[in-house]
């Protein structure tokens, strides 16, 4: 019998050394392939029908990558990096894993030509701190303005982020709803799930609003809502965690009577705990009451007879928008209850939008929540738009907390490069080649951008190369004139915050591939086979 | 026609059918070896600072890319019985020490090699297995004779930085300084005063987004959640921890509650209700801001909590609940009472904060000492993290073991080729055949700095030569240079490059303990895997006879 040498489960796949570092790298290649003409300004979509039949179109590199569904080991690292970037800033997903994949293409050579990974993956973290620190150096600071000019910055910041959208053409008008948006938040924290987005279909773009305050989709209503009032001024909000309804007060309750005089007193003690609950509601003074749980038709009609407003089964999340915005508390007892925990606004209405009826409360004492209300044609239309408008909702969120602002349009990109190139020729040693190799991969953003726009790319990088060269740090690509500009003049901003965490993101990725030279896949835990026989039962040996 | 004799069954016709049986030098002893080396040889080149990481994808396809031994093992799924011994031994060395356990593979496989050569000459597995265990006792001897560093002072953060770092270089090379630097400040931070140090102490939580610099410590503890109820943020704050529900008591029998009369309906719940409310209250009165429960809290508590500004927060771990009435320094209560002054804890802040776009709770300590802290990891991909984790966990099991000997031998491989001469001398003594065993445990340890010099594509012979050239002038902590082209030898101590002493001298004998048992094999009898379904906890029941 041959002696069998398996040291590994049987199945395992084991692949290993320079071949499978270099398949590593075109595998990310390929990924790269696939988002890398959304990038910019004149970007393509993608159209995508994932495994549920379900279309998707999406300029979003991250929404792109997740969809994508990869399942190849190393690629997957660049789905994580752009996942990382959403998290961190929200923006700039598409030129995060574009800019990993260039530093893995222009490194490649190097690998095959032997040089040993470690040290390209030195070189690569001397590239992030320089790029970082030049970054750094760059970043216009713009604290402690009036808060107009802050305003004005903030919509510039969102305007840069939205112009590679597909909403575009709209950017002014979104950029202010954005930043209003934005700006009414709590502080320190601008906690986004404060800022509501509803979806309604019909109208055009233009016709999308804010309300500071919030806006929700009527719910559900019982008979007798048709005799409620719609429109109040100056009222009070009850909200409520309750069920306005004849129940069951406790599921384990049994009754066990023994007369029939008392049978009638049970069936009025439970009408009575109802309209008890209901009298408090009246008597605490509110015009509004809004429940997470249903609000029955006996409810209803009682509201409807004394003038107040009901809704039920309002979404958690709005409720709690709600309360925010209008002050208050979400109550689970109706017992005494007092005058602050009452929300209070300005107006409350019902309002047609498109096919749908809202209520939108406005004029909210606290406003730290607020509703955008998105209109629109198709519904894949409307999905994207609120995904560009929840990348321009971060990048604002992030200038506020660290306002320092680089030019965008591959301006910062190329001053990158540049300085990665003068350091290059400093260092001795491979170091050198490999550095210069980085930075001639940082001009794949604004290569990306002009070809995205049709435009000669290798041209304008010659004359941004020079434009840089001498001094003039803000020149990037003007997509409107096909030209180049000073992109600070032009107001092309982004945070740089975003271009920090894309340098370091790309970088980690780009050191981590690299660092792989081993893959080893073990046999999916398969599902316990049906038992055979089970080999019991045989008479013992011997 | 010859008298038909039937031949006497050998040992394979009297097993059961399927059952395999390999014995003798050539196919046992060989064929463990040879596995042996196969497998030294996948985790060899992820020894060291230019260690390559290998990407591992287990059987719930969960990704790993690391270069840590004790996590490519444990996912490697051996299946051979005489790998397993060395997957042991390594193993071994992670619960004992927490790091080296490539070293321990790296050095059993070489020494294995080694044999397989004596082997071929002629001389007995046993022998070897003599020779190898004289050599161990003699480098146990000589060890304590190498120490060239001892950190006296483990709470100086300088001293310790410059323990860990080359136990974190070999797994993050370029970034173990930082790291080494965060680990020193969360282990010094929670060193109790009597007691041991407790690895568990010292928390990390991993956060998508920014980069590695970016990730800092807490005193204190960062959990992913979000808090329950209205109230985000407190300071100087009081708190209550339970393990039940907050909300009305339930019983744990399954009862029905019986109601005779109409009034008994109306007052049912509001008696419910002012209960729970009192109940509440009291928590309040008695000055907690925070209440920390391990299970869910109920709308109608809620209601409550936030009536009288409290603020919830819920853990859904035991042991997370555990270990923060430790940070906080109170009592676990398993009933809703109201805590007594011994059983509350204190925390100077309480707040909801935004990491990345992932909300955390943090409790922090300011003024009064913590007994957990915290490292926060950013970094850009999952598993990049997960990296930065292990690197993080080997670096606090070397202060662990700094905390228990803080003597230090040079690293870099001087300490091995120190070894290795010495003995060369010492066989020379040796009257027996265990000399050649003895001559081979000496080349046996030069795989150290061979397999260091070789995943940094230097010339291995070449280094070894300089670093022997090294000792032989007396210099005996020169090492392998990392950072040099040519393959120099420098001074390990001066460079910083150290390693625990616990970590080599467990490090060798586990190597040798699992070689010399792998020698000593020489019949395996596999039984016929059973049909059915794998037993659960362990795959594959293979007898190492």
């Amino acid at each position: 019998m041959q002696p069998q040498i398996l040291v590994l489960k049987e199945g395992t796949d084991q692949s290993q050394g320079k071949p499978q570092l270099i398949s590593n790298i075109n595998a990310c290649q390929l990924v790269v392939d696939a988002v890398r003409t959304t990038l910019g300004p004149r970007g393509m979509d993608k159209l995508i029908v994932d495994h549920g039949g379900k279309a998707v179109i999406s300029n979003d590199g991250a929404t792109i990558m997740k969809l994508l569904d990869i399942v190849h080991p190393a690629a997957k690292t660049l789905v994580d990096i752009a996942k990382s970037q959403d998290a961190e800033v929200g923006d700039g997903t598409t030129s995060v894993v574009i800019l990993a994949g260039e530093l893995l293409k222009r490194l490649k050579p190097f690998v095959e030509d032997g040089v040993h990974p470690r040290i390209i993956i030195r070189a690569l973290r001397t590239v992030s701190r320089l790029a970082i620190e030049r970054i750094q150096e760059l970043a216009v600071k713009i604290e402690s303005q009036s808060p107009e000019e802050q305003k004005e910055l903030l919509r510039k910041c969102a305007a840069t982020a939205m112009s590679s959208k597909l909403i575009h053409q709209q950017k002014d008008h979104f950029s202010k709803i954005v930043v209003d948006a934005v700006l009414s938040l709590d502080a320190p924290l601008l906690p986004l799930d404060m800022i509501g987005i509803k979806k309604v279909s019909g109208g055009a773009l233009e016709d999308s609003f804010l309300v500071s305050g919030v806006a929700f989709k009527k719910t559900f209503s019982y008979a007798g809502f048709e005799m409620q009032p719609k429109s109040y001024n100056d009222c009070k909000i009850a909200l409520l965690n309750i069920e306005l309804e004849l129940k069951a007060e406790r599921d384990n309750a049994q009754i066990r009577l023994d007369n029939v005089r008392e049978y009638q007193k049970v069936v009025d003690a439970e009408w009575q705990i109802l309209y008890e609950k209901l009298a408090a509601l009246h008597e605490s003074g509110a015009n509004v009451v809004l429940s997470m749980l249903p609000i029955g038709d006996v409810a209803t009609q009682y509201f409807a007879d004394r003038d107040m407003f009901c809704a039920g089964r309002v979404v958690a999340e709005d409720l709690r928008r709600t309360q925010r915005a209008c002050g208050g508390a979400v109550l689970s007892s109706v017992r005494d209850m007092k005058p602050e925990s009452l929300g209070r606004c300005a107006q409350f209405t019902e309002r047609q939008v498109g096919g749908e009826r809202y209520n939108i409360f406005t004029g909210c004492p606290a406003a730290k929540a607020c509703t955008v209300v998105l209109r629109g044609g198709a519904e894949q239309f409307l999905e994207e738009t609120e995904r560009s408008l929840h990348d321009a909702i971060m990048i604002v969120r992030r200038t506020i907390k660290n306002d320092a602002v680089v030019a965008g349009g591959g301006a910062i990109d190329m001053e990158i490069s540049k300085r990665l190139r003068d350091h290059s020729r400093g260092v001795a040693g491979k170091e050198q080649l490999l550095v210069a190799a980085a930075a001639r991969a940082f001009e794949a953003i604004p290569r990306q951008l002009a070809d995205n726009a049709g435009l000669d790319a290798t041209g304008l990088l010659n004359k941004l190369r020079q434009r840089h060269h001498a001094g003039d740090v803000w020149f990037g690509i003007d997509i409107q004139k096909e030209d180049i500009a000073d992109n600070y003049v032009n107001c092309v901003w982004e945070p740089a915050v975003v271009k920090i965490n894309a340098v370091t993101a790309a970088c980690e990725a780009a050191t981590q591939i690299l660092s792989v030279d081993e893959t080893i896949k073990n046999v999916k835990g398969e599902a316990p086979p049906q038992m055979p026989g089970r080999g019991m039962g045989r008479p013992r040996m011997g | 026609m010859a008298l038909h004799v039937p031949k006497a069954p050998g040992v394979p016709q009297m097993l059961k059918d399927g059952a395999r049986m390999l014995s003798g030098i050539e196919e046992a002893v060989y064929s463990n070896i040879n596995a042996c080396k196969q497998f030294a040889k996948s985790v060899r080149s992820a020894y060291g600072p230019n260690g390559m990481n290998k990407m591992i994808i287990n059987h719930i396809e969960k990704q790993f890319v690391t270069s840590d031994a004790g996590t490519i093992i444990r996912e490697l799924d051996v299946e051979h019985p005489a790998a397993k011994l060395m997957v042991l031994a390594s193993q071994m060395q992670d619960s004992e020490v927490g790091d080296g356990t490539n070293f321990v593979i790296v050095l059993s496989g070489s020494l294995l090699e080694a044999a397989e050569e004596l082997l071929r000459l002629g001389v007995t597995p046993s022998e070897i297995a003599e020779g190898y265990e004289q050599a161990l006792d003699k480098c146990l001897e000589w060890l304590p004779e190498l120490v060239c560093h001892e950190i006296k002072d483990y709470k100086n953060v300088e001293a310790v930085v410059a323990g860990i770092r080359s136990s974190i270089m070999s797994k993050q090379y370029g970034n173990e300084d930082f790291i080494a630097r965060l680990v020193a400040k969360a282990c010094i931070a929670i060193l109790p005063e009597k007691t041991t140090f407790n690895v568990d102490n010292v928390r990390i939580c991993k956060i998508l987004g920014a980069g590695l610099q970016q990730s800092e410590v807490l005193s204190g503890m960062v959990f992913k959640r979000e808090v329950e109820g209205d109230i985000t943020s407190v300071t100087k704050a009081k708190v209550a921890v339970y393990s039940c529900p907050v909300d009305i008591t339930q019983t744990e029998t399954k009862g029905t509650v019986l109601i005779k009369t109409a009034d008994e309906l109306l007052n049912f719940s509001r008696g419910e209700e002012s209960l729970l409310e009192k109940q509440i209250k009291e928590i309040a009165d008695a000055g907690i801001k925070v209440v920390v429960a391990g299970a869910k809290f109920g709308d109608m508590a809620l209601h409550f909590l936030n009536k009288y500004g409290l603020m919830a927060v819920r853990l859904n771990s035991k042991f997370d609940l555990r270990r923060l009435a430790k940070t906080v320094n109170a009592t676990v209560l398993p009933r809703l009472t109201t805590p007594t002054a011994d059983e509350q804890g204190y925390c100077d802040t309480v707040k909801v904060d935004e990491v990345g776009d992932t909300r955390v709770v943090v409790f922090s300590m300011e003024t009064s000492e913590s007994r957990i802290s915290t490292v926060v990891i950013r970094g850009s991909t999952d598993n990049y993290m997960d990296d930065i984790e292990r690197a993080i966990d080997d670096g606090v099991n070397t202060f662990k073991a700094i905390s228990r000997d803080g003597r230090f031998l040079p690293g870099a491989g001087a300490t091995e080729i120190e070894l290795a001469q010495k003995l060369l001398q010492y066989a020379d003594t040796l009257p027996g055949l265990e000399q050649y065993a003895v001559r081979k445990f000496a080349v046996a340890l030069e795989s150290i700095p061979r397999a260091l010099a070789d995943n940094s594509g230097a010339n291995a012979t070449e280094v070894i030569n300089n670093i022997y050239k090294a000792h032989k002038d007396g210099k005996k902590t020169y090492g392998y240079d990392i950072e040099s082209d040519s393959g120099d030898a420098c001074d390990a101590k001066e460079k910083g490059v150290l390693d625990a002493y616990l970590l080599k001298s467990w490090g060798i004998k586990y190597a040798v303990g699992a070689a010399t048992t792998i020698l000593k094999v020489n019949q395996i009898i596999m039984a016929k895997r059973a049909g059915g379904p794998k037993p659960k906890a362990a795959p594959g029941s293979d007898d190492e006879s």
